[in-house]
């Protein structure tokens, strides 16, 4: 009875049975844990959430409330901005320099490419954050070094709020040694005989970088550039450890992560965290959009027609 | 001057740049190791001095500083990032197999579903998570932290593993076939065998992003007993105040990094070239 839906089914089984058995774990995660909360949060975006009621409609004035009302949000988003557009292409440029010193020194390249990649490995951990809380304290090493070598009495970078968050900024660029290494394996790819003609032809340094290095290079470093300012938005463990949890001194640095684990989990506003949430995946999408629309005029592909 | 004159001096000008540059990325780390081993009155009053005698009492005090002692942080934390692991291993293997040797219905919308979750971030997800995991009374437990890992939530290692057995040569799976293997054999006993370095970097990565993970943690896990080892060192940011615990407080730090730094030493070939493949963020 091949008509019947039971034969179908069984039929349907038979092919892709042994698909979906492998499938099973992931196809229950991404239903259950990713698309479903996708969805759910979508909705809650439009409620008055505080888990203890259950949420209750109110169109778009969560939405109202973001855009015209809430300065916190205003200055979360202008910090969290300030943070990407100093700390990535920081890193990036120092990557960038310090791979191409590294490519050309033969000795020791494996001892200076583990030193260096280190921090980034760390960086992400609490005990950095507590380290650099102490480094950029009034009387941290920071400081002491400032005072033993110019006789100033620094300021204590991370309660004050003009500093604090390009003590954060410094601890971004001091994890360059990912992009670091990719920027690494992609100078490996420039064919040497380029330099040696040039060299040649008597173009200096400076021209051989402009013309050859950064035109071959450009793929990885828009693959970087986009990797990082995706990371740097999404930004949270530090800046909740260096501020004590609270985006201080005066919210400057209440990163757009911060602000929304704090509407989140200590204001129990769940649907504007929500909302928060949305909000930070267009302005992500927005940024990776204007990256991948600028690439066509500044990114060439090896095997593309110039 | 000689070109080979010029070329030594350049190489030496590059080491010198080089070494400093490494100083000044490691100097930070080795302030907080010496500083661990100094009694706290000498910590602020000598930056650059090597310790003179090891001291280990912030050790000692610092292990007991809080309620509960760091024995029982770092179970923790080793219990939860010993079961993602694993989770991750499996359930990752299990997907990426199918995506990448498997016929079925469906395939390709899965296979572009599971790229998009790349994308999205953990913000979307962060809220509504919480309010399932509280419904089913996980919060306090260790559950929200691993659970999704054997449901492989974590689509960036699948991506990884799908790349790693597209790969491996199909004749050798179509051999199997012939000789009457059935996909789970093929799983078994010969993707998973061939595949050790893909696993071996999966591993690693979920163990240091486990490990490190500190928003996990801090939602989910309320009670001291249950902190994991980030948990504990913010813990202790706040109880010493800043002031007079700065001893303990450096040998804690310094110690909570021991576990990454030997993964490190162990592995670091494979880390590197992890990363140099632009797999890997961090």
């Amino acid at each position: 009875m091949p008509s019947t839906a039971s034969g179908r089914l069984s039929r349907f089984w038979q092919k892709n049975g042994a698909g979906y058995m492998f499938l099973l774990p992931w196809l229950i995660g991404f239903l259950g844990l990713t698309l479903g909360p996708t969805l759910a949060s979508f909705y809650l975006s439009f409620t008055d959430y505080d888990l203890l009621t259950s949420p209750r409609w109110s169109g778009l004035k969560n939405y109202e409330y973001a855009f015209l009302y809430d300065r916190r949000l205003g200055n979360a988003i202008e910090v969290t901005f300030t943070y990407v557009l100093w700390s990535v292409p920081l890193k990036l440029a120092v990557a960038l320099g310090l791979a191409m010193v590294l490519d050309r020194s033969v000795r020791g390249v494996s001892f200076y490419r583990a030193t260096f990649y280190l921090p980034s490995l760390l960086g992400a951990s609490v005990a950095i954050a507590v380290l650099w809380r102490q480094l950029f304290g009034a009387d941290g090493l920071v400081n002491q070094l400032l005072f033993m070598v110019t006789g100033i009495q620094g300021p204590a970078w991370v309660t004050h709020p003009d500093y604090a968050l390009s003590t954060l900024i410094v601890l971004a660029i001091w994890q360059f040694g990912s992009p670091m290494i990719i920027f690494l394996a992609g100078l490996r790819q420039v064919p040497q005989d380029l330099y040696e003609a040039a060299s040649m032809d008597g173009a200096s340094g400076w021209r051989q970088f402009r013309k050859i290095t950064l035109p071959l290079l450009a793929p990885v470093i828009f693959f970087n550039l986009v990797l990082q300012t995706i990371e740097a938005f999404k930004a949270f463990t530090q800046a909740y450890i260096v501020s004590g949890g609270t985006g201080g001194p005066v919210d400057s640095t209440l990163f757009y992560s911060l602000y929304l684990y704090e509407e989140a989990f200590a204001n129990f506003r769940m649907g504007y965290a929500s909302a928060l949430a949305w909000l930070l995946l267009v302005i992500i999408a927005i940024f990776t959009a204007i990256a991948f629309g600028t690439s066509k005029y500044w990114v060439y592909y090896e095997d593309e027609s110039r | 001057m000689s070109r080979r004159a010029r070329h030594t001096r350049t190489q030496v000008l590059r080491h010198i740049l080089l070494s400093c540059a490494a100083v000044l990325m490691l100097y930070p780390l080795l302030w907080m190791i010496m500083s661990s081993f100094k009694p706290d009155e000498l910590i602020f009053s000598e930056p650059a001095a090597l310790p003179t005698s090891l001291d280990l009492s912030s050790y000692f005090e610092g292990w007991t500083a809080l309620r509960t002692s760091f024995t029982t942080f770092y179970m923790n934390s080793f219990i939860i990032a010993a079961l993602a692991v694993i989770g991750n291993l499996m359930a990752c293997s299990l997907t990426a197999y199918a995506f990448a040797r498997l016929e079925f219905k469906g395939r390709k919308i899965w296979f572009a579903l599971m790229l998009g979750t790349l994308m999205l971030p953990y913000h979307v997800t962060l809220v509504p998570q919480y309010v399932l995991f509280l419904k089913f009374g996980w919060v306090n437990t260790f559950l929200p932290l691993i659970v999704p890992k054997f449901l492989a939530v974590d689509a960036f290692f699948i991506f990884l593993m799908v790349q790693f057995f597209r790969g491996i040569p199909r004749e050798i799976d179509e051999a199997a076939i012939m000789d009457g293997c059935g996909p789970w054999r093929i799983y078994w006993k010969i993707m998973l065998p061939l595949s050790t370095p893909v696993m071996a970097t999966a591993a690693i990565f979920s163990f240091i992003w486990t490990y490190d993970d500190f928003l996990g943690p801090l939602i989910y896990l309320n009670d001291i007993d249950s902190y994991t080892v980030p948990l504990a060192l913010r813990a202790f940011v706040d109880s010493s105040g800043g002031e007079s615990l700065y001893g303990e407080l450096f040998a804690m730090s310094t110690l909570s990094l021991v576990p990454v730094f030997i993964v490190f030493l162990a592995f670091q070939r494979l880390i590197i070239r992890g990363v140099a493949l632009g797999a890997l963020k961090r």
